[in-house]
């Protein structure tokens, strides 16, 4: 772990249940401040839905969710039921949690540097030159600037990708999750991905990443999760995780599979 | 003999009597059989002769029983049947000689002209006739329609977030207005406001009962139109929104509606180009629009040239939306080009 301080998020029994299934089963995750952590697992092994809870995209049943060191999230009313906080708290939350989806969910019908300016412009009403200004920063960031007046129609899967870090980015937030970021991309094309997280890491970005790219875990990679069927099963640094935490059969069998 | 002679001449004196008395009666059944003869002829399909038989109808100027006119009102509908125009007017003004204010003459004379007119030179007389008229009632028509474009489209907006809005008595409550006015004809709808209100003490005139009813009706069928195209937006558009802070009202309004426009274009082009047609309906309201217009003159000439007219307007019309409608729909679709 690169710092030593207070969490920045800090997840305790964190449990999601869709009717009988549970999706995930009381996880506890503390993120330091700059710490990488990357979560691999199975399908359905619920990575997804944990870091979707993380940004209050799913209402979780039980747990705390606390972020730079305020429980955060769920009020209780008065008959003691919990439920989301107010419309306006979870947006102000949300705009510090940055998010990149697995398919890219650009807003087709805004030009490129329309989508980057979007979050300062509308939600943090920034004026138009600002806004601009900081979206041409973040598309400079992401190496897309030429690109700036065109569509998101024309482009590839790589460059959508990497718009949509920019529009993330360009809300200035303290955390980022990336939902399996480069899992709808065609093999040459996640390079350029990665080469944007790896630049974000360098800078210090505090980022929980899901992906299947276990060279990428294993490079860029503070912490290392093994989630299966809700729970975390094994957890370590990358060098740790990959040499010991091997034998653990589920994983093995997970790492034939997907390697 | 002096005997035998008084009653020969009494006998003939009965005779003459009887003769004079009967001479009226047998001149009618002159006449009788004269159009009888006449009947036969046309049976025949001998129509010279007919007209020949016709005309021993003697001239008469105190005709009682009206043979005088009939005959010669015969002999110009056959000759205006053979296509003889100037002796079918010159049989008509034997009868005008007459009678100068007979209608059936007067009419007929006026068809004679126009038959002797070429078509289109009849056609453009009736157009010149009928289309300030119909101008006017095209006026409201697209009154009606500017104004129901204007309402529906918002009303229809609001319905399809009540339905799917969260909070209940809101979506109940949408639901309801759209089964109410999806579910019953416009043009009891239009009756129920215009004529059933006052009633229960409600009363509008007819161009707001008018604008109600059409509005109302096309909120209910564009609401489902427009939650149809908001649900039709892929859901990570939504998520994507939420997750750089956008509240539900702004992700709606700044991220999925602007992208329901051109699915949105052609089936509400369709709602629209229904709409022009659908404000007939209001002329059952005391609205006169272009229906009624034709209507009138229709009724006051019986004559099928407004109704042609009427049908041209309307089609320049749907038309002309058809047109506006795909342009609109290209321009809002211009960022799915590759």
């Amino acid at each position: 772990m690169k710092s030593a301080n207070q969490p920045l998020l800090s997840l305790k029994g964190i449990t999601k249940r869709f009717g009988a299934l549970t999706a995930v089963n009381g996880v506890d995750l503390d993120v330091c401040p700059g710490e990488i952590v990357v979560i691999i697992g199975p399908s359905g092994s619920g990575k997804s839905t944990l870091l979707r809870s993380v940004n209050f995209l799913e209402e979780i049943e039980e747990g705390t969710i606390t972020f730079e060191g305020k429980e955060v999230g769920y009020v209780k009313n008065k008959h003691g039921r919990r439920h989301l906080d107010t419309p306006q708290k979870i947006c102000a939350l949300r705009s510090e949690i940055g998010m990149v989806f697995q398919h890219f969910n650009l807003f087709p019908h805004m030009t490129v540097l329309g989508n980057v300016m979007e979050g300062p412009l509308t939600v943090q009403k920034k004026g138009q030159e600002e806004a601009r200004h900081i979206a041409l920063d973040m598309l400079a960031k992401v190496g897309l600037s030429e690109k700036r007046d065109v569509y998101p129609a024309t482009l590839s899967g790589g460059q959508k990708q990497r718009v949509a870090i920019a529009r993330a980015l360009a809300m200035r937030p303290k955390l980022m999750l990336f939902d399996e970021p480069t899992s709808a991309l065609d093999p040459e094309l996640i390079g350029e991905v990665f080469d944007t997280i790896r630049a974000l890491g360098k800078e210090g970005m505090t980022m929980i990443i899901v992906t299947h790219q276990m060279g990428f875990a294993k490079e860029m990679a503070d912490r290392v999760i093994f989630m299966e069927a809700g729970s975390f099963v094994a957890q370590g640094t990358p060098e740790d995780f990959f040499a010991n935490q091997m034998e653990h059969d589920r994983i093995q069998s997970f790492l034939s599979r997907i390697l | 003999m002096k005997v035998l002679c008084g009653r020969v001449i009494r006998t003939i004196l009965l005779f003459s009597c009887l003769l004079l008395l009967l001479a009226p009666l047998s001149r009618a059944e002159d006449t009788e059989q004269i159009f009888q003869d006449a009947n036969d002829a046309m049976a025949r399909g001998d129509l010279p002769a007919a007209i020949t038989v016709l005309k021993k109808v003697p001239f008469s100027k105190t005709d009682d029983s009206g043979a005088f006119v009939r005959s010669r009102m015969q002999v110009a509908r056959l000759q205006f049947a053979l296509k003889d125009f100037p002796a079918a007017t010159a049989s008509t003004k034997e009868v005008l000689a007459v009678y100068p204010d007979n209608s059936e003459a007067l009419n007929f004379l006026a068809s004679v002209q126009k038959e002797q007119k070429p078509r289109y030179v009849v056609f453009w007389e009736d157009c010149l006739r009928f289309l300030p008229n119909l101008l006017k009632g095209a006026v409201m028509t697209i009154t009606l329609v500017f104004c129901t474009m204007l309402i529906s489209p918002l009303g229809g907006l609001l319905i399809a977030l009540g339905r799917i809005s969260r909070f209940k008595p809101f979506s109940v409550l949408c639901w309801f207005i759209i089964w109410l006015f999806r579910g019953t004809p416009l043009l009891l709808q239009l009756f129920f406001i215009y004529y059933g209100l006052p009633s229960l003490g409600i009363t509008f005139k007819p161009f707001t009962a008018a604008i109600l009813g059409l509005g109302l009706n096309y909120s209910a069928y564009l609401g489902e139109i427009i939650r149809g195209g908001i649900q039709s937006i892929e859901h990570g558009q939504m998520e994507a929104a939420k997750a750089i802070g956008m509240s539900y009202g702004q992700a709606m309004r700044r991220v999925i509606i602007p992208q329901t426009y051109k699915r949105l274009m052609p089936p509400i082009g369709n709602e629209f180009i229904a709409l022009i047609k659908d404000t007939a309906l209001v002329s059952t309201i005391a609205m006169v629009e272009l229906m009624r217009s034709a209507d009138q003159m229709f009724n006051a000439y019986f004559n099928v040239t407004a109704l042609i007219l009427a049908a041209l307007i309307y089609l320049v019309f749907t038309t002309f939306f058809t047109f506006i409608f795909e342009k609109i729909e290209h321009r809002a679709g211009i960022y799915e080009i590759r």
